[in-house]
This record gives structure tokens, C-alpha cells and sequence, in this order.
């Protein structure tokens, strides 16, 4: 199991930039050069802006009752207090005192009901809408105090608040400019180039450790690596190639820190049809690919094998990668006892980029070993869409789910995986509705571990998240959970 | 000058001997993960192995056989229709070929990456034969239309009204002596479409659109090495020489071939040269 030392040495490295090493003297008034991928449609999360808001935004110009620390903890922010009815469906928070937003207003109870209601408005396209649809009603009783009540609990309520920017409700159209509370102001954004923000005077909490950041979008990864190799730019926010590292290798120029993303690759099975509906077949092909391989053929020496859809930084991941692990063998012995002694051959609706195709080739000649034959079928993202999310009309497939806390998906028999447990449909649900964090991390790997178990989807492994910034350059966060970048502890020694 | 044409008989000839070879041997299995990842070049594996360790030399052989049968077919299919809708355009009345004729610039001017996408949502997928009549299709309608006018140029000859004096069937002529006489442009023109082809091809496997993996396509190696091209440049190199080998090899045969018309005094119009290099089935 040698992705276990893997990951004490990511967390490590999660750790090692709060840590400050001993560098030359930090320059506060520096200004962070950023290159990233992606570019935000717009500046309103609830307008389809695209993860490159949340990138650019989060706790950096906007922050919210509780932040989803890059450690995947979460915490207090703009709630000093924050207390539950003895039934769980009414959340008084009380707000921190002094916070004022960026245009001058104090920040009161009414702003925080009214982000709140922009989240859940008709026309909000945030992704979070569906997870706040138990919130009953909201209520201000004072400027300080904002009371939630419940129609069921919730007791991933903090957590979902952490998706939703506190806005000044004065802020009509925020998708150009912007009004929160948080330690940056928007200095300016050149659309299709860059989004530059500063240091915010009359900030509430700590100062940032720099004096601002300008995030420069590239749409080439080539281009982006190339910028930071010229010292156009202090660190890029993501890699997406293991190869493409071998040009920061040079330590007394560039870090290069390696995070757990929450990005999984996986072979995702219609477990409606036929052979897929059975349990012993999904283990078979569970363990007949060798995982480790497939992981270090397209990472290399990164990233970790998963043994379920849960990864590290979400409370209720364990380990399993031993419940199927591989071995031929006994894989056609399930096949044989699955009554396919000869095989079977399916349809692998595979998505026309990196790493899919090389990917499906991969399971195609190690299936073979078993007597399974994958006919692969190369589709567009958007034939995905259609054909395989909307339609369900597929055998398996490949994807890569990049969602954060994404394992009840498999408590929703609609989804298009069909995944239908009733146990696992009332753990999940039932895990909402516990009083405290212990039960529903409880429930959640209770149901995960039966998930595992019945082999649901074929989970194959965890992309590393990585993030390579010139050697002088500390302090940014390195899991990037959410996609979130946070600037402010972000230092540059002269 | 025969140069070109010799330059271009050895280039054809040795991808045509590599996919040949292929039928019968490979040095390694296509899906044989032989290799460590990313190997360098080396004497067991000349061109280096890609992520999966399989060599990258037994793929772009492989490539050259799916090129040469793509290539080979997409030309077959796209000469068969073009030519029989040249002719009939040709012979058409006043009013219907000028249909036809507008309809033909029509077809040019629609993209093939759209038509190969026609194709395979029509079918059950992509696959060898979606990419042969998607590009055999967007073919036919170049040459129809070269057709179109090489035949009505011939059909002002006296030589035609003759034979339609002494009686000859327009079956006849058109096989008799309609045909003979513009098979070498044609010929010229099927062998540039086919360098064009095996560009198309490599485009549509490079989106996905082409022959499915495992099958390696130079197209989909392209795609698949460019994610690695700086830590091994070879899987870019290797198949990127291939396609142009192959592509230049049958630009120089073409050129030969026309060469060798010009000296046989049947010089092309500027107009037919212009129809001759003026499009491929690109998008």
C-alpha cells in the first residue's frame, strides 16, 4: 500500500507552508502574479460564472457565514455564534461586530437574508441551490442576528452556508462588480486576460500577507507553464499534466506542492442494466484492473488509488481500497459464479479527452485478462450530457467527478448511475438529519462502506492537486478544495 | 523531370510496404505493455513507449495501415461518386445542372468535421468506416464538380459530335471516350484528395471522431502524446514524420503524375489547376 506514506507526505506538504520557512524577509507590499485556466463568465456565482469565481472570489473579495477550510474543515467567519434549537430546525447566528463591505455599509442581519434569497432565487443557477432547499424561512429579529428555521434538519447547514457569498443588499447587478466584505477589493477586470484585486483598508479581520493579486487566465496550459517559467507570473494554480513538471524541477527556482484534489476518476457503471445490475460482476471488474497502474501510467509517482468515491478531505473517508483489490483471479471466479464463466462484452461510452481514451485502453487489456471484451466509443462532453447524465442510455463510462462531500449522489436512485440500495438511500438521507457532526460522519461511512462493498461504481483514483509557484512564493493553499485559491496568507520574499 | 515522381513512388511505397508488414508482423503486440512509462528511445523500443508502456513504434506502423486503408477508401468511394455525378451533371439540361452545380459548391463548402459527426450520430459510433464515408462524401463533391467541367469541355469536341454521327449512344461515348480522356486529370486530382484524406483522417481521430482506441490512428497518438510531449517528444515526432511522409510522398506522386500529362501535351487550364489544389476535405 504504498500510497499510504503518499499521503502522510501530501498532508505534510499541506502543512509545511503555514509553517513559514525561514526565507528572506516577506515583502507585505508585493503583488501575487497568478496564472490559472479559469477564466469566470462573469463575477456572480449565482449567474453561471464557472469555478473560476470561486477560484478568484472566495474569502478573498467575498466571504461567508463559515468557510470550507483548504484542510476540508469548516469554520466560523462573518458567524461569531452560532447555536441550534434543541430540535435542530432553527440556527440563530450571531454576526461579527465591525464588518463593513467594500462600498462602506456595515454588514447587518438584512444582507445576510438577502445573499441567502439570491442564492435560492428563481433564476439562481448556483450549484448549491438544491442543498439549501430545508431552509423553511429566514428571520432578522436584530441588525446582529439572523435566525434560519428548518423544514427538516440539516446538519450540513454551516457547510452549505460556506458556498454562499455574504452580498450588501443595497447591490443590485454583481456581476461585473462586486460588494462583500472580505480582505481584497476588485482593482479591475480585463475580460478574456485578467482580474486584479487589492488589499482592502477597512478590513475587519487580520491584514493579508500581501498587498493584492493579479489572476492572469490562460487558455492554453503550455502558455500557462510557459509564463511562469519567464517569470511572468509567481505561481500557477493548477497542473494538469505530470509531464509537463519535469521543467519546475529546479528547486532554488520553483516549489512544486502536491495536494489532495477532489477530482476522481472513475468507471461509472449503469447499475440498472444487465450484467451491471449484478454485484458480483461490478467486484470482478472491480478487481480486475490494477489500479496502481492505471494511476501511476497517467500521474506517475502521484496522486493516490481510491477504494471508494470518498477521498481524504472529505470527514468520512476510510480507506478501502483492500475490500476489492486487485486480483485476477478471483475475479473470474466471480465472474464464473456470476454465471459469465466465458465473459461478456459491454460498451465503454468514453469522453474524447485526456485521460479517458487512454484510460478505456487500458481497461480494455485488462479486462481482456478476464474474458471481458469493452468495446470503446469514443463521445463528445456534450454527448455525455445528453446521451449518458440525461438519457442514462449507457452500459459504463468514464468521468471524473470533481465535486466536494459528493458521495450522496449514490443515495439518489435517479441519478445516472442507478445505484439503488435502500439502505444506503435512508442512511443518506437519514445522515442530514442527525443532531450532531460524529452521527453524520457516522451514517455517511456506514453508507460509504456499503457502497464499497457492493462495488457501485469502479473508482479508479484521485487526481493530485498540484501547484507550482517560483521558490520565493509561500502560504497558498494547497488542496484547492471547491476550487477555492485563498490569497491572503500568500507571502513573497524579496 | 521524373524526380518527383520517383521521390514520391519510394514514399508511398514505404508506407504501403509498413502497412502491408503490419498484416503479418508487429514488433510488439498493439496493446503489449511492454515497456516502463514514457521509455526513451532505445534499441528494443526505437521510437520509445507512451504512458502505458506500448511501443510506440508498433502503433505508428499500425497508423500507417489505418491511414493507407482510410486514405485508400475515402478515395475509391469519393472517386466512384464524384465521377458518375460529374458525368451526369455534365450531360444535364441547362436548368438541372446549374442545380446540381450550385448544389456541388454547396456540399464544398460544408465542413467534413460537421459531416463526419453527421455520419457517426447516424451510425452506432465512430469508427473505421464512419471516417472512409465521411471523407469519401465531402471527396465525391470536389470531384464531381472537376468532373462536371473536364467532361463538358470534352463534350465540345469534334470528335464527339463524330461518334454521335455514326450513331454511338452517350453510354457509349461516355465510356469510350469521355472517361479515357479525362482519367489522368482525374487521376492527379484522386491522388491529392487522397494525401488530403489522410490529413482529414488524422483531424477527425485526433477529436475523436475517427477509428475508436485501441486502435492507434496517428490522429489519436497525436492527441494522446500531448499531454507528454516535453518528458517524450518521440510520441509527437514519430507519428507527426509518419503523417508527413506519407502526405508529401503523395503530393510528389501527384506532381509526377501530372508531370507526365503536361508532357503528353494535355496541359490542365488554370481553372482545372485551380480545381485541382483548391480544396481538400478539410473543414
Amino acid at each position: 500500500m504504498h500510497f499510504v506514506p503518499k499521503l502522510a507526505l501530501a498532508l505534510g506538504a499541506a502543512l509545511a507552508p503555514f509553517a513559514g520557512p525561514a526565507l528572506a524577509e516577506t515583502d507585505p507590499s508585493a503583488i501575487i502574479r497568478i496564472g490559472s485556466l479559469y477564466e469566470p463568465q462573469n463575477l456572480d456565482n449565482t449567474a453561471g460564472a464557472g469555478q473560476g469565481i470561486n477560484e478568484a472570489f472566495n474569502d478573498n473579495v467575498y466571504e461567508a457565514l463559515f468557510r470550507l477550510n483548504d484542510d476540508g474543515s469548516v469554520v466560523p467567519v462573518l458567524a461569531a455564534d452560532h447555536t441550534v434549537s434543541e430540535d435542530g430546525l432553527t440556527h440563530t447566528f450571531t454576526l461579527q461586530d465591525g464588518v463593513t463591505f467594500h462600498s462602506g455599509d456595515p454588514l447587518t442581519a438584512a444582507d445576510v437574508k438577502y445573499s441567502i434569497e439570491r442564492v435560492l432565487a428563481e433564476g439562481s443557477k448556483s450549484s448549491r441551490k438544491s442543498s439549501l432547499a430545508p431552509i423553511a424561512g429566514i428571520e432578522t429579529p436584530d441588525d446582529k442576528t439572523v435566525v434560519i428555521t428548518l423544514k427538516s434538519r440539516s446538519i450540513s447547514l454551516p457547510y452549505n452556508l460556506s458556498y454562499v457569498w455574504i452580498v450588501n443588499d443595497a447591490a443590485t447587478d454583481i456581476t461585473a462588480t462586486e460588494d462583500g466584505t472580505g480582505p481584497y477589493v476588485l482593482d479591475g477586470w480585463k475580460r478574456g486576460s485578467a482580474i486584479s484585486l487589492k488589499a482592502f483598508d477597512g478590513y475587519w479581520g487580520e491584514k493579508p500577507k500581501n498587498s493584492g493579486a493579479t489572476i492572469s487566465y490562460f487558455t492554453e496550459a503550455a502558455a500557462l507553464d510557459n509564463a511562469l517559467l519567464t517569470d511572468a507570473l509567481d505561481l500557477v494554480t493548477t497542473i494538469q499534466s505530470p509531464d509537463a513538471l519535469a521543467q519546475f524541477e529546479d528547486p532554488s527556482r520553483f516549489t512544486i506542492s502536491e495536494g489532495n484534489s477532489t477530482v476522481k476518476e472513475i468507471m461509472a457503471y449503469n447499475d440498472r442494466v444487465a450484467p451491471f445490475d449484478n454485484v458480483q460482476v461490478r467486484k470482478a471488474l472491480a478487481r480486475g484492473i490494477d489500479k496502481a497502474k492505471l494511476l501511476e501510467a497517467i500521474w506517475g509517482d502521484r496522486g493516490m488509488v481510491l477504494g471508494s468515491f470518498v477521498p481524504p478531505t472529505d470527514p468520512w473517508y476510510e480507506d478501502l481500497t483492500g475490500v476489492d483489490a486487485y486480483d485476477p483471479e478471483s475475479a473470474k471466479a466471480l465472474l464464473a459464479e456470476a454465471g459469465y464463466p466465458d465473459g461478456f462484452t459491454f460498451t465503454l461510452d468514453t469522453p474524447n479527452y485526456d485521460p479517458h481514451p487512454i484510460t478505456a485502453e487500458f481497461i480494455k487489456a485488462e479486462l481482456a485478462k478476464i474474458g471481458v471484451t469493452v468495446n470503446i466509443n469514443i463521445i463528445t462532453a456534450n454527448e455525455w450530457y445528453t446521451k449518458v447524465y440525461q438519457a442514462k442510455d449507457f452500459q459504463a463510462t468514464l468521468q471524473e467527478h470533481v465535486n466536494h462531500r459528493d458521495v450522496v449522489f449514490y443515495g439518489n436512485p435517479d441519478f445516472y448511475w442507478g445505484y439503488n440500495n435502500a439502505d444506503v438511500t435512508r442512511l443518506i438521507a437519514e445522515a442530514e438529519e442527525v443532531a450532531t457532526e460524529e452521527e453524520h460522519t457516522a451514517k455517511l461511512r456506514e453508507a460509504n462502506r456499503i457502497i464499497a462493498e457492493e462495488a457501485a461504481s469502479n473508482w479508479f483514483f484521485l487526481y493530485p492537486q498540484i501547484v507550482v509557484s517560483a521558490a520565493n512564493v509561500t502560504g497558498y493553499p494547497v488542496n484547492g478544495l471547491n476550487s477555492q485559491f485563498f490569497l491572503r496568507g500568500i507571502e513573497k520574499s524579496k | 523531370m521524373k524526380r518527383n515522381l520517383w521521390i514520391g513512388i519510394v514514399l508511398v511505397g514505404l508506407n504501403a510496404a509498413v502497412a502491408l508488414l503490419t498484416l503479418v508482423w508487429l514488433p510488439y503486440g498493439p496493446a503489449e505493455m511492454a515497456g516502463g512509462r514514457l521509455s526513451p528511445p532505445s534499441w528494443a523500443h526505437p521510437a520509445g513507449t507512451d504512458r502505458l508502456g506500448r511501443d510506440y513504434l508498433t502503433q505508428v506502423m499500425i497508423g500507417a495501415r489505418i491511414a493507407m486503408t482510410v486514405g485508400i477508401g475515402a478515395t475509391l468511394l469519393g472517386g466512384l461518386i464524384g465521377t458518375t455525378l460529374g458525368v451526369l451533371a455534365a450531360f444535364a439540361r441547362r436548368g438541372l445542372d446549374d442545380a446540381l452545380a450550385a448544389t456541388l459548391d454547396i456540399l464544398i463548402a460544408f465542413p467534413t468535421l460537421l459531416l463526419a459527426m453527421l455520419v457517426v450520430a447516424a451510425s452506432d459510433g465512430a469508427s473505421l468506416w464512419t471516417a472512409i464515408l465521411a471523407i469519401g462524401l465531402a471527396m465525391s463533391a470536389i470531384i464531381a464538380r472537376l468532373v462536371r467541367i473536364l467532361t463538358k469541355r470534352v463534350l465540345t469536341q469534334d470528335y464527339i459530335t463524330a461518334a454521335r454521327c455514326s450513331g454511338l449512344g452517350w453510354g457509349r461515348i461516355t465510356f469510350a471516350h469521355i472517361l479515357p480522356n479525362i482519367f489522368p486529370t482525374i487521376l492527379v486530382a484522386l491522388a491529392l484528395q487522397f494525401g488530403l484524406a489522410v490529413i482529414a483522417e488524422a483531424s477527425l481521430s485526433y477529436l475523436g471522431l475517427g477509428t475508436p482506441p485501441p486502435n492507434a490512428s496517428w490522429g489519436q497518438l497525436l492527441q494522446q502524446a500531448q499531454s507528454t510531449v516535453f518528458r517524450a517528444p518521440m510520441g509527437v515526432i514519430a507519428p507527426g514524420l509518419a503523417l508527413v511522409s506519407l502526405v508529401l510522398g503523395i503530393n510528389f506522386l501527384a506532381d509526377g503524375l501530372r508531370d507526365l500529362i503536361d508532357s503528353d501535351g494535355e496541359a490542365l487550364t488554370p481553372d482545372e489547376d485551380l480545381e485541382l489544389g483548391v480544396k481538400g476535405p478539410l473543414p
